[in-house]
């Protein structure tokens, strides 16, 4: 799949010889995001956690690039720490989701009738829900960790993927694309994953690009609230949560993991934007 | 023969040098190169051509809806004033209340959450500044004048409650709400059924005469222009090849396109089965290239050494009449396709390849759990679902190497009857049996050798090819599927595939979107031939296709149905093509078989009175007037169900006994109460011309 990907972006370079703006912005973003994250332990100037008592509260200096929090340690340090932890959740959380998402849509889409209404409706039970106080439910009741908090955001995406690859598939459903593979009485492993997912691969590119920033953003409102990671880690909701105290004296606590948290939105989402452009085959000239 | 403009009348509308470009990136497309002509006041002017001929942009640049993309150089004056360089207010006054429109598509013209009758009411609150009540009773009013009885009924009515036709009425009716003197009618028939689009017609040139409306008249049927319009500018990419009186371009055609495009056209006729239809060869240029030269020459049989070097003007010859051909004066008529030489073995012989008897299909309004309804009719609360029948008893058979034609208009359950012949849906009751095999029996597994004998060619060309493979993959498949050459042999056997449909091997690497109509057409053609089938369901395969290359695929069938002896069944809204490729026909209307014959039987009287109706709007003959009803049609009945529409209707016996079908002949046979069938020939040879160029 990742190479046949890889295969209509490269044709669709040739074809035009160049690629849409959003994508490249994007593109180099998460690049950038991925590469500080990876090499986080060695760029970072300071560990996360070490504490400089003299130096609480200093503002954005020399030293200290986006100055120091309450416990006098680095916030660019741990901006650069936090990063692992915000992109290992939004995307976990994410093909946890799809994983299970885009198969029942998939199916709820073919089969229609009976599979669907059972798929649709187990899924609006999720939807029925609130989404925080699902998750809380889950991480209240076990001790707080990174997979399980991964787990929660993406079990409650599922709904929203699957009924995007519903929609997307019943639509492609009435292509008669579809109806000539059934003349040849194809089985459902191929109806699925080489007449429909195919199709449905660009929408829901998109679709998973929302949601990692989605998963980003819940993982720090969760930290926020004190159910995500717990300190001393850096993560930029609990940084944004403990920096609130100090808003008024010392606003670069919380404000330079804010920024951290809207320039990966906007990347992904960039990214999720141009590669719907590349990847629609009507948009593609003869 | 005609003088084309008096005169001493100013034009109506009158474009001069029109070209009209767009920007692509950082491209440059013509889609109207140097286009000019004249509108007197109630005026009629057809511009036909195929798709991509620019002649929507001709009308989109007169209406301003071609959008900041578009440069339009030259004049457009309406009513003395130049459009193009008047301000966008003052334009938007104009439109709507001098020039009205109406599109192809009625399904989505009109929207689809507000009343008719507000609708028609909105363009006559707006420009003539009416209150909104009065505006509604000027709208009832402008219903009536369509033709329309229960026009208050309709006024009332949602979009969704209409048939086609009705709708297209109403969307006539607030074209001219505010008695505008030009109407621009971009295809507005394409979309409806033949018998609709004869009374569509009869309406406008009626308003024509009545009202004193000028009409452009935008379409790529030359027989629909016929009945409509005094001159016709033929297009062909982007530019015009030929003007002239209806009758001197429709019937001496001087440039080689109008001629091919005529001579492309099947006519209402037996046809042998070795004949082939005359087409033109290639497809038009998407973005033809600037250089001096006819751009017609690569796909002209005149075609000479100099064709291409000459700059080609639109010389102007007696009477006005225009030909942008050099040597138009000394042409013959379009070379006919050469018949084919059948051998007698090549004709339908032996047993029933497929049969089927007693066929019943009934859908439900919706799925899954929507489909129940609660009904508390009686006191005691029941839970039901609400049944439409699609097919009633239907049973026919289709002979190995023959062709079984299907005719009938939209929604009359002729694609469901090809479906449920290869089992895609699961009929209702009744039986059909392929090479004496009752399928509904078979067990899962024993269908594999009949899902690879029996394949279908679809009606649209945009999604009959999944999007995401390409054409070498979408041909492979089935080869694969069926195990029906070696993994290192299966590339061979697509470029044969594909050679077979006359496209270059060279072809598989590509993608759908890289292929024109025509070209996926061929390609989706090939992946039903790619598992070696003996009966193929053509639905409506050409039926989304330009005229020319229309003629090209029903050649293209007709050769493969020879060297591979295959069976079809073709269905098709057009009797004219149908008449071309089958060796006997099957009329249909909701659902009921009401006649079936040869060509020749049905083509001929005794007729059924509903294919009476479908001749004589093909050729438009007054007596295809039909009752027009009230607008919303009819449900359930019991009787005929074609007593509502029938101009023969005996009585009572008509609303209550549906009639079997009766046997005339061997082959032949009429549902239908009247013992004497109508008789009076209306393919007489009289009619000849007309029926050449039919609708």
């Amino acid at each position: 799949m990742a190479a046949r990907l890889a295969e209509l972006a490269a044709a669709q370079v040739l074809r035009h010889q160049r690629l849409p703006a959003a994508l490249i912005v994007g593109g180099v973003l998460v690049i950038a995001l991925i590469v500080i994250a990876a090499l986080a332990q060695w760029i970072a100037p300071y560990p996360y956690d070490q504490m400089h008592i003299r130096d609480r509260f200093s503002p954005p200096s020399v030293h200290y690039l986006a100055g120091t929090d309450e416990y006098g340690r680095d916030v660019f340090s741990r901006l650069l720490y936090g990063s692992q932890l915000s992109l290992v959740l939004g995307v976990s959380a994410t093909l946890i989701s799809m994983g299970i998402g885009v198969p029942l849509g998939l199916i709820a889409g073919y089969r229609r009738g009976a599979t669907d209404e059972l798929i649709m409706r187990m899924l609006d039970l999720m939807l029925a829900f609130p989404p925080i106080l699902l998750v809380l439910l889950i991480l209240a009741v076990t001790p707080p960790s990174l997979m399980k908090t991964a787990i929660a955001i993406g079990v409650l995406a599922v709904a929203p993927i699957a009924r995007v690859t519903r929609s997307v598939a019943l639509d492609l459903m009435s292509g008669e694309f579809i109806e000539a593979a059934r003349a040849r009485g194809e089985r459902l492993h191929y109806m699925l994953m080489r007449e429909l997912l195919p199709n449905v691969w660009p929408v829901l590119m998109v679709e998973a690009s929302l949601r990692v920033v989605f998963a980003v953003l819940l993982g720090a409102v969760l930290s926020f609230l004190g159910f995500g990671v717990q300190p001393p880690a850096a993560d930029w909701g609990l940084m944004i949560s403990n920096g609130r105290a100090f808003a008024d004296t010392a606003p670069w606590i919380s404000l330079a993991p804010g920024i951290a948290l809207s320039i990966t939105v906007i990347a992904v989402s960039l990214v999720g934007d141009g590669l719907r452009e590349v990847l629609d085959p009507k948009l593609g000239g003869r | 023969m005609r003088e084309l403009t008096p005169p001493s009348v100013r034009p109506l509308l009158e474009i001069r040098n029109l070209t009209i470009r767009y920007r692509e990136d950082t491209r440059h497309i013509t889609a109207v190169r140097d286009v000019s002509f004249a509108l007197e006041p109630a005026g009629a002017l057809a511009i036909v051509g195929e798709s991509g001929s620019g002649k929507s942009s001709l009308a989109g640049a007169v209406l301003d809806f071609l959008g900041p993309a578009a440069e339009i150089d030259g004049a457009i004056l309406f009513e003395g004033r130049n459009l193009a360089g008047i301000a966008p207010g003052q334009r938007r006054r104009l439109l709507g209340r001098r020039i009205g429109a109406v599109f192809q598509d009625p399904f989505t013209s009109l929207n689809p959450a507000l009343r008719i009758g507000r609708q028609i009411a909105e363009p006559i609150v707006q420009h003539l500044g009416l209150p909104l009540p009065e505006a509604l009773g000027r709208a009832e009013i402008a219903l009536r004048e369509m033709g329309i009885e229960r026009a208050a009924e309709v006024a009332r009515a949602f979009p969704h409650q209409l048939s086609g036709g009705m709708k297209q009425r109403a969307l006539i009716a607030a074209a001219l709400a505010c008695g505008p003197s030009l109407l621009i009618l971009d295809e507005p028939t394409t979309a409806l059924d033949v018998t609709v689009e004869a009374q569509i017609l009869r309406l406008l040139s009626g308003l024509r005469r009545d009202k004193g409306v000028a009409l452009l008249f935008i379409s790529h049927n030359l027989g629909v222009v016929r009945r409509l319009c005094d001159n016709v500018a033929v297009m062909y990419a982007s530019q015009v090849v030929e003007f002239g009186t209806v009758e001197r371009v429709l019937e001496s055609p001087s440039h080689p396109y109008s001629k091919g495009l005529l001579a492309s056209r099947p006519a209402l006729a037996v046809a042998s089965r070795g004949s082939r239809l005359a087409a033109i060869p290639g497809q038009m240029p998407t973005a033809p290239a600037t250089a001096a030269g006819c751009v017609f020459a690569p796909r002209c049989p005149f075609q000479e050494q100099h064709c291409g070097g000459i700059p080609q003007p639109l010389a102007i010859g007696p009477g006005g009449h225009q030909v942008r051909c050099w040597k138009a004066a000394s042409l013959g008529p379009w070379p006919p396709q050469p018949t084919v030489a059948v051998e007698a073995s090549m004709s339908p012989c032996g047993d029933a390849l497929v049969n089927v008897t007693g066929l019943k299909k009934i859908f439900s309004e919706h799925a899954g759990l929507a489909a129940w309804r609660l009904s508390l009719v009686g006191g005691r609360p029941t839970l039901y679902r609400p049944h439409i029948p699609a097919v009633t008893d239907v049973s026919f058979s289709i002979s190995a190497g023959e062709v079984l034609g299907l005719v009938g208009e939209s929604g009359c359950g002729k694609s469901t009857l090809g479906r449920l012949l290869l089992q895609l849906l699961r009929q209702s009751s009744g039986c059909v049996e392929f090479d004496g095999a009752d399928l509904a029996r078979l067990p899962a597994k024993a269908l594999v050798p009949f899902r690879r004998q029996a394949q279908i060619v679809f009606q649209n060309v945009g999604s009959s090819l999944n999007p995401r493979l390409s054409v070498g993959e979408a041909l492979e498949r089935p080869i694969a599927l069926f195990s029906l050459a070696q993994p290192h042999q299966r590339v061979q056997r697509v470029e044969a595939l594909l050679e077979m449909v006359r496209l270059p091997g060279a072809y598989r690497r590509r993608f759908p979107h890289q292929l024109s109509g025509g070209e996926r057409q061929r390609v989706a053609i090939a992946r039903a031939l790619a598992s070696e089938p003996r009966f193929i369901v053509c639905d409506e395969p050409v039926s989304a296709l330009d005229v020319s290359v229309q003629a090209t695929i029903v050649n293209l069938l007709a050769d493969l149905r020879d060297a591979f002896g295959l069976s079809y069944l073709f269905i098709s809204h057009d009797l004219a093509v149908v008449a071309q490729l089958s060796d006997r026909i099957a009329v249909m209307f909701k659902g009921r078989i009401c006649e079936i014959g040869t060509v020749a039987e049905v083509l001929n009287p005794p007729y059924h009175p509903y294919t009476r109706m479908l001749l004589a709007s093909a050729v438009d003959d007054e007596t295809a007037a039909e009752p027009a009803g009230g607008g919303i049609p009819a449900t359930a009945q019991s009787g005929c169900v074609f007593a509502a529409r029938c101009p023969h209707k005996l009585g009572l016996i008509c609303d209550t006994t549906p009639p079997r079908l009766k046997a005339l002949s061997e082959s032949h046979a009429i549902a239908c109460h009247i013992d004497a069938m109508p008789s009076a020939a209306i393919l007489s040879t009289s009619k000849g011309s007309d029926i050449r160029e039919l609708a």
